[in-house]
């Protein structure tokens, strides 16, 4: 029998404990995977290369503040400057729906492609967008849930003003990192509302990657000391700027993490000085055979190894299998989380604790061999 | 009954390295189970705790937040003058106009920003809330760019300390008091005067208002008067309905809670199983010769299914014990129904600590369900053979 065979067969002698020990790492290895990810997608939005080039302008109070259209031309002057474009949140409830499960932004319709190049839409569909004025387009995604087609009409009733707007469907788009949103004229907008003069927020396309801080600077410094001060910064800013918003839950998630890894290690540690100590007398055998210390440990470590490994492969497997592979995670949260990518980064994390797991839970063990006496070993029952 | 049940309690004291490393296990997925329900029920404590009954609050229909409202001002003039409303010692109704604005501060350790709501609220409107007070410095004075700041917020944002200041929309804006909300949506916000508020953040129209009735019964026929009209496109509620529907943070605080205690549970009910099966594995033996001395199979499954519970009790005070030190513990996030940092509480009801504790107990026998059965079926001739 070689020493590999010698170890498997070891390992796998009491067959339900091998089992129930592998069971246990891959539960909770696939939970701490499953953390990992909320916290990557809470902390790290998705990004798309298209997004290196568009700027987000806000309102410097905060984002729940319009600002005046009247910016858009002075803006639009910056050298750099390819496209500019308002985007003013809606806030509509799709027909009885309590709540909003999607969201709903008023733009200009010809500068779509060059805000969002990555924006897929046939020709056909966006001349039909951008000759009907009271017409929309709707994310994949979203119309996919509530199985909607072009030609179909939306009804919305907004939160934020108090109007209600019909949208006939004109387009079906995908591509973006997020096609959930319905985007529809802004100019419909305005009319429904009278004509405030007042937007959301804008984007702006940039030419080069070169350009992008000079129109940053830019623009913030033209409307200082203004009446509407703005805040503009690169889109990935923009979206980081709402994770910090989350506050403690992410300390708190981070903490579940350890609690989690912790308990993982008491458990399997104390299965595997249990399996050890089962086979006091064998090993006892073994070292009267004149096997060396460091060879006992070795069969130690390997089995212990041997069966944190096999768990990590069922569990981190296991979760890259189902979240990296089916949309589970969107229909389980409601679209929070749309991703839910299980990164090489996350699963070579995962192992490593894995590996932890298999070194520590042989430590205790391992000593416990190094300090008895064959002839003590021989003599203990159990 | 009572041999095999002391025999067994007993037997989780010998084998103490597996037991208390079970113990453990249980106990941390108790706590960290008791901890998130903990949080749920702390955010949903202050949304409910929040309001004066016989407040009405005024907003336009269709709006979910206070802050996307808007009232005219001859709205608000029509509405100040309506009879159901209660009148202060000077005649004058006690009704407060306000405003309100979601600002972009930064946090104390420079992590980033976070919206904070401010409030622009009328004299009365200090008054109509007898569940705010001021616990240092003093309240703004009308007319002066001055701000009182919840003190739990001033914990967690730049610049709150009384004296110092900080700007917003062009303007700077001075703390001149603390105040203390009793855990309620209050401790959430930032309160200033509702015109000052209106200039800095050019609002030409108010958020919301807020009126006192003058009993139970004026205020179905107030918020009936507000609602029937039809020039009047608002919508009145009690000011503790308003704030109790404010449950959308909480609902997937506790689906997280839920999942996370379940993922990990199945990990523990592996563990107790190993336990169980290790702890009978060694005793067949002694389980051999407790059938030979006349107990039937089904009490020496009883009590190794109780051996598993006792152990998973244990866990669960353990946990129990580890998640009450966090009581009452201050935490904030972003709440989804005003888009602002929302401030509460964990809190642990005795409620949540028994729920924790039948968790643990669920999770003891469900472990112990197979490992019990195996001891029961086992034969006795071989069993006393064995080894």
């Amino acid at each position: 029998m070689t020493i590999g065979g010698f170890i498997l067969h070891n390992a796998l002698r009491n067959k339900r404990r091998a089992i129930l020990s592998v069971l246990s790492v891959a539960a909770s290895l696939f939970l701490l995977v499953m953390l990992l990810v909320t916290l990557r997608e809470l902390t790290v939005p998705p990004e798309e290369v298209e997004s290196a080039l568009r700027i987000a302008v806000r309102n410097k109070i905060s984002i729940a503040n319009f600002l005046p259209a009247r910016q858009r031309p002075i803006i639009e002057r910056i050298p750099g400057v390819v496209a500019v474009t308002p985007f003013t949140w809606f806030g509509g409830k799709y027909k009885n729906e309590e709540s909003l499960s999607f969201a709903q932004f008023a733009m200009d319709v010809s500068t779509l492609r060059q805000t969002w190049a990555e924006l897929n839409l046939s020709d056909e569909e966006y001349k039909a967008f951008l000759s009907d004025m009271r017409s929309c387009i709707v994310g994949r995604i979203t119309a996919e849930k509530y199985n909607i087609k072009v030609g179909d009409k939306m009804l919305l009733t907004s939160t934020v003003f108090p109007i209600d707007i019909e949208l006939k469907v004109a387009g079906i788009y995908s591509g973006t990192i997020d096609d959930r949103n319905v985007l529809f004229h802004h100019k419909y907008l305005d009319e429904m509302l009278g004509n405030p003069g007042t937007v959301g927020m804008w984007w702006v396309k940039v030419r080069s990657v070169q350009d992008m801080p000079r129109v940053i600077e830019t623009i913030n410094k033209t409307f200082a000391n203004t009446s509407a001060e703005v805040k503009a910064e690169t889109e990935r800013a923009f979206q980081l700027s709402f994770v910090s918003m989350w506050g403690d839950i992410k300390v708190l998630i981070h903490s579940i993490c350890s609690v989690v890894i912790f308990t993982l290690i008491l458990v399997s540690a104390s299965t595997m000085s249990m399996a050890i100590r089962e086979r006091f007398r064998e090993l006892a055998v073994l070292k009267a055979l004149g096997f060396k210390q460091r060879e006992l440990f070795a069969l130690i470590f390997a089995e212990s190894l041997g069966l944190a490994m096999a768990g990590a492969v069922l569990g981190v497997g296991g979760a890259w299998l189902v979240f990296s592979h089916t949309e589970i995670m969107k229909y389980a949260t409601h679209g929070i989380f749309i991703t839910f990518e299980v990164t090489p980064r996350i699963v070579a994390r995962s192992f490593l604790v894995a590996i932890m797991l298999g070194v520590f839970s042989a430590i205790a063990p391992a000593i416990a061999v190094a300090k008895m006496s064959v002839v003590e070993g021989i003599k203990s029952i159990d | 009954m009572g041999l095999p049940l002391k025999y067994n309690v007993r037997n989780l004291f010998i084998r103490w390295r597996a037991t208390a490393a079970t113990i453990a296990g249980i106990a941390l997925v108790v706590a960290v189970y008791v901890l998130l329900q903990a949080l749920a029920i702390g955010l949903e404590k202050s949304s409910r705790n929040t309001g004066y009954p016989l407040n009405v609050v005024i907003v336009r229909k269709g709006s979910t937040a206070e802050s996307s409202s808007q009232i005219t001002r001859e709205q608000f003039r029509f509405i100040k003058y309506l009879p159901q409303i209660a009148r202060d010692k000077n005649g004058n109704p006690l009704v407060s106009s306000e405003v309100v604005v979601l600002i972009n501060l930064p946090r104390k350790n420079g992590d980033g920003e976070a919206h904070v709501l401010v409030r622009g609220v009328s004299p009365a409107g200090i008054s109509l809330r007898p569940q705010v007070n001021l616990v240092a410095g003093r309240w703004f004075v009308p007319g002066h760019r001055e701000v009182v700041v919840s003190q739990k917020l001033a914990s967690r944002f730049a610049n709150f300390d009384i004296g110092s200041s900080f700007k917003t929309a062009g303007a700077t804006l001075k703390v001149v008091g603390w105040m203390d909300g009793q855990y309620s949506a209050f401790d959430s916000e930032v309160w200033m005067d509702v015109d000052e508020a209106r200039a800095i953040f050019d609002r030409e129209n108010y958020s919301s208002v807020i009126a006192r009735m003058l009993d139970e019964q004026s205020i179905g026929a107030f918020t009936n008067r507000i609602e029937s009209d039809k020039r009047l496109p608002l919508r009145a509620i009690r000011e503790t309905e308003y704030y109790a529907s404010q449950t959308k943070t909480a609902v997937p605080i506790k689906i997280l809670g839920n999942f996370l205690a379940t993922a990990m549970s199945i990990g523990a009910i592996f563990a107790a199983m190993n336990t169980m099966y290790a702890s009978v594995g060694a005793r067949v033996r002694e389980i051999g010769t407790l059938r030979v001395l006349g107990w039937r199979r089904r009490t020496i499954m009883l009590a190794f299914v109780i051996e598993g519970a006792f152990l998973a009790f244990i866990g669960g005070i353990f946990g129990c014990l580890l998640a009450l030190p966090l009581h009452g513990y201050s935490t904030g996030t972003v709440s989804f129904d005003t888009f602002s940092e929302v401030v509460f509480q964990f809190r642990l009801t005795p409620g949540l600590l028994v729920r924790g504790m039948i968790f643990a107990i669920i999770v003891g026998i469900l472990g112990s369900l197979l490992p019990a059965m195996r001891a029961a079926r086992l034969p006795v001739i071989s069993a006393l053979k064995s080894v």
